[in-house]
């Protein structure tokens, strides 16, 4: 008898549908998986087979073929266990499907239960637009299928679950007499189908575990710094901090996360959506507002932070989507996986091309990086001497290549904070304090811009925000004239000034905003900027 | 001087491993650069080799390189041409008569810019650490800017840090600077300083050098190059240096050669400045503590064109015409160079607006930015 379901397929942020074809015939007991399966997928043969035993169904001595159309499209993962399973359940007449048409979705466990699968969110998705109304997906995935609206989304715990799901309340017939009890590992019978909870955790899904938030009521001292952090986060400029080690660099890059305003809805959907294929979202986390925050370490390669593989998976820039990147050590980073970083940071997305096909991932996040002023990190130290050989401090310097640096909106010098404002001192605004300015900058900056930050401002819009203020143009080609700034430079220098300008609540960007909008350019002055100020 | 003899020094002189000692033993004991060369190329140079005085022979390897040069002298001046390079020996007038206190004077000094600034009749050495701390280097350039205002010539070494301070300092206040350099000019200074190079060979300064231009700088260069830099000036101020410094070592080599030392103290038990205490403790240095007492005792010792108690008209105010933020912000650099964390603290204006003051003073050229620290410059530097 030949059984058919749906199922779906992820490529890149994009779903495809995938119709699952079983045939149980007399013959030798064989079974074969046709329609351009990879290695992986050859292994769900074995998968199912156990899983369908271990779950107390039979597994036909018959000749099994299973078809996955259309045949064209090549197909990976393990998404598709659940429907082979469940089709051959059908097509041998241990079920009969009466419960409706339900795609199904998941990964089986050879005793039988549901594993979590990446990219849920925008297969069900796919399903949703093809009009499938009904779908079945593994219980920790329920909270991003839910996300997907028409659907009828149930979470599944095991292959008996979709089993019963398919054959409705009717439909049972081989089902009372073979079933046993699965024993999971904590001892406990296995759930029924998972009622729809209310209150999952938000999940920290971008969020990289041991980069625990920080309140910038904890950071003390570091004044200049932490106006940079809010210049850049109101206007999504990319900022570097350069400074000797213990200065408070990554303290401040992990108060990001609590500065910046939740993802609104869209927003919100294209993150999910991303977390979904990087399989983030498999733990029954709901994807939350948080904006991502990716902090990849120095030894990251180059398929980690462009993204890449063979399944061509999304790397760090695609994780960091609307959200932060931080690079911390940025001298210490690989150069080619650093010059690879320009294009998201110019285009706001990453082509991905290799011999197994060709992505585009969405990339528009901001970058923030630290570094050290030289190997040892005290180079320009008033306390504690440079232990490198001379020249090397600007070697160091030098693995960060011109045109990186370039894009790199906002560069400060942190010094070292001494002992007595550690201990004592005014007491620092906290992060919720900063995070409301920064709030209101960035609102006044959409409604002006047509719903973009100043960093993405064309440069034409940004050569018109000085306009009105003639003061601000003389200061403006001063600045350039003194060999400060290169004509495109200028439009970045315009695009902080405006942004200088919103979180003054100043309606035109003036003299003032353009002056300290170049104090956050040069700090590191000669050996990052300049080539001779001796 | 007879043109050939003229090309045979300036061949010997070119030829590695042949120094100034050397050089002058060998122009003895055959009676001039172009007899050496002649003795070479008959053999007799190998085999007398030079027994005079030390009883040293010249090494083969050196005979040999001789020999070569022997064959063609003119190969040393074509260098030469090549690089745009003038020379002064001994044997010209022009040769710089300071050079009279050195034991071994250079038998060809090569140079980039205007010879007559090392004949200047004021000329202040300032020389210190290649790693200063923000205070030190607005110091270099505060002496700098100071004693060129009396129009004394600046000479230092190119290096980074401290001499590069006191020469950009200089060529700002549009005064005359020499380098004296550790190497050949074919690596004329860190490469970061090329620009500042070329600033002081604009504003009439000089580049010079006793090496031939394709000569390395290597571990002896530097100091054998401090003797010439402490003999090319009247006073030598040594600003910041730690116990193991180059500075240390052109302030032993001016007391020698009689000149007038000054030492900038430091604290004690701080290591920037320890090489500074210690040649006050063990040398008759005299310690710098101002610029107006600098000026008195350099007038004592009848250095400068300044007499005691005359001062030159004060120039205007650069503060004037400045807002009360920049004021702050440039009265806060010129007591103390800070990052731009400290200048908040200490102006106590929002971060913003420091950021802002500081662009501006960069833009009145009176402040700049090294490594982090804001400092004063120009006219900034004739306050505090």
């Amino acid at each position: 008898m030949l059984a058919t379901l749906v199922t779906a397929v992820v490529s890149g942020l994009h779903g495809a549908l995938v119709r699952v074809e079983v045939d149980v015939s007399p013959g030798l007991p064989v079974c074969h998986i046709v329609g351009l399966p990879d290695a992986a997928l050859s292994e769900a043969r074995e998968r199912v087979r156990a899983a369908i035993r271990n779950a107390g169904f039979a597994y036909p001595a018959s000749r099994i073929t299973v078809n996955l159309a259309p045949a064209d499209r090549r197909k990976h993962g393990a998404a598709y266990d659940l429907a082979i399973g469940v089709g051959i359940l059908v097509a041998s007449e241990q079920i009969r499907a009466g419960g409706g048409a339900w795609a199904l979705l998941g990964e089986l466990s050879l005793d039988g239960t549901l594993q979590a699968v990446p990219g849920v969110l925008p297969m069900v998705a796919t399903l949703a637009r093809a009009g499938q109304r009904r779908v079945g997906v593994p219980a920790a995935n329920l909270e991003e299928a839910r996300l997907v609206e028409g659907v009828e989304a149930v979470g599944l715990d095991g292959l008996d679950d979709a089993a019963r799901l398919v054959a409705g309340p009717r439909g049972r017939r081989a089902m009372s007499a073979a079933r046993r009890p699965v024993i999971g590992v904590s001892g406990l019978p296995a759930a029924g189908i998972a009622a729809p909870t209310g209150a999952a955790p938000e999940g920290r899904v971008a969020l990289v575990s041991g980069l625990e938030p920080v309140d910038l009521r904890e950071v003390r001292g570091q004044p200049f710094a932490r106006w940079a952090l809010e210049v850049a986060l109101a206007g999504g400029h990319n900022l570097l901090m350069v400074g000797p080690p213990g200065a408070g660099k990554t303290l401040l890059a992990r108060a990001i996360p609590g500065l910046l305003p939740p993802l609104d809805e869209d927003e919100a959907l294209e993150v999910a959506v991303i977390a979904s294929v990087a399989g983030l979202l498999g733990d029954g986390r709901r994807p939350g507002r948080r904006r991502p925050f990716r902090a990849p370490h120095h030894t990251a390669s180059y398929a980690a932070l462009v993204g890449g593989g063979p399944r061509l998976l999304p790397g760090e820039v695609t994780l960091a989507h609307r959200g932060t990147l931080f690079l911390d050590e940025l001298a210490e980073f690989d150069r080619g996986v650093l010059d690879a970083l320009r294009q998201p940071l110019e285009e706001g997305s990453v082509v991905i091309s290799r011999a197994a096909g060709q992505v585009r991932y969405p990339a528009r996040l901001q970058l923030v990086a630290a570094m050290n002023p030289c190997r040892c990190g005290y180079w320009g130290d008033p306390q504690r001497a440079c232990c490198c050989a001379p020249g090397d401090p600007e070697r160091y310097v030098r693995r960060v290549s011109g045109p990186l640096l370039d894009r790199l909106d906002l560069r400060v010098e942190l010094g070292r904070v001494p002992p007595r404002e550690l201990l004592g001192g005014p007491e620092p605004e906290a992060s919720a304090v900063v995070a409301a300015r920064i709030a209101l900058a960035r609102e006044r900056a959409r409604a002006r811009n047509g719903g973009r930050l100043n960093a993405d401002l064309s440069g034409a819009a940004a050569l018109a925000a000085a306009e009105s203020e003639p003061r601000a143009r003389t200061r403006l080609a001063e600045l350039a004239e003194a060999g400060a700034l290169s004509a495109r430079n200028v439009h970045r220098l315009l695009r902080v000034a405006r942004t200088v300008a919103d979180l003054a609540g100043a309606p035109h960007v003036d003299e003032a905003a353009i002056l300290a909008a170049a104090g956050l350019r040069d700090p590191a002055g000669d050996r990052l900027g300049a080539a001779d100020a001796a | 001087m007879d043109p050939s003899e003229r090309i045979a020094w300036l061949a010997l002189a070119a030829v590695h491993g042949v120094g100034p000692a050397t050089f002058g033993r060998l122009v003895a004991a055959f009676g001039g650069a172009r007899s050496v060369l002649h003795a070479a190329s008959d053999g007799r140079l190998g085999r007398a080799a030079i027994k005079v005085e030390t009883g040293r022979r010249l090494p083969t390897e050196v005979v040999d390189r001789i020999l070569v040069a022997a064959a063609a002298p003119d190969a040393a001046t074509a260098t030469l041409e090549r690089f745009g390079l003038w020379t002064l020996t001994p044997l010209d007038p022009a040769y710089p008569s300071r050079f009279g206190v050195l034991e071994a004077a250079p038998p060809v000094l090569y140079g980039w810019g205007d010879p007559a600034a090392l004949e200047d009749h004021y000329a202040v050495g300032v020389v210190g650490t290649r790693r200063p701390t923000p205070a030190g280097r607005a110091l270099a350039a505060r002496v700098a800017r100071h004693v060129a205002g009396r129009g004394a010539v600046v000479i230092s070494g190119l290096a980074i840090g401290i001499d590069g301070a006191a020469h950009a300092a200089t060529v700002e206040a549009e005064g005359r600077t020499v380098a004296v350099i550790g190497a050949g000019h074919d690596h004329p200074g860190p490469r970061a300083h090329r620009a500042l190079l070329r600033r002081i060979l604009a504003r009439g300064g000089a580049v010079v050098s006793e090496l031939a231009p394709h000569a390395p700088a290597s571990r002896g260069t530097f100091p054998r190059r401090n003797r010439l830099l402490s003999a090319l000036a009247d006073a030598v101020v040594v600003v910041e240096a730690p116990s193991r410094s180059g500075a240390i070592n052109t302030g032993h080599h001016a007391l020698e050669q009689g000149r007038a030392l000054f030492v900038a103290p430091g604290r004690p038990g701080d290591p920037a400045t320890a090489g500074c205490l210690r040649l006050l403790r063990e040398t008759p240095a005299r310690p710098f503590v101002g610029l107006a007492e600098l000026d008195e005792d350099l007038a004592a010792l009848g250095i400068g064109p300044v007499r005691a108690g005359d001062r030159p008209v004060a120039a205007p105010d650069p503060l004037v015409d400045l807002g009360a933020a920049e004021r702050s912000v440039a009265v806060a650099i010129a007591r103390a160079p800070s990052g731009l964390e400290r200048l908040v603290a200490a102006t106590g204006l929002p971060p913003g607006v420091v950021g802002g003051a500081v662009t501006l003073l960069q833009l009145r050229g009176l402040a700049r930015i090294v490594d982090g620290a804001v400092l004063p410059a120009g006219p900034l530097l004739e306050r505090g």
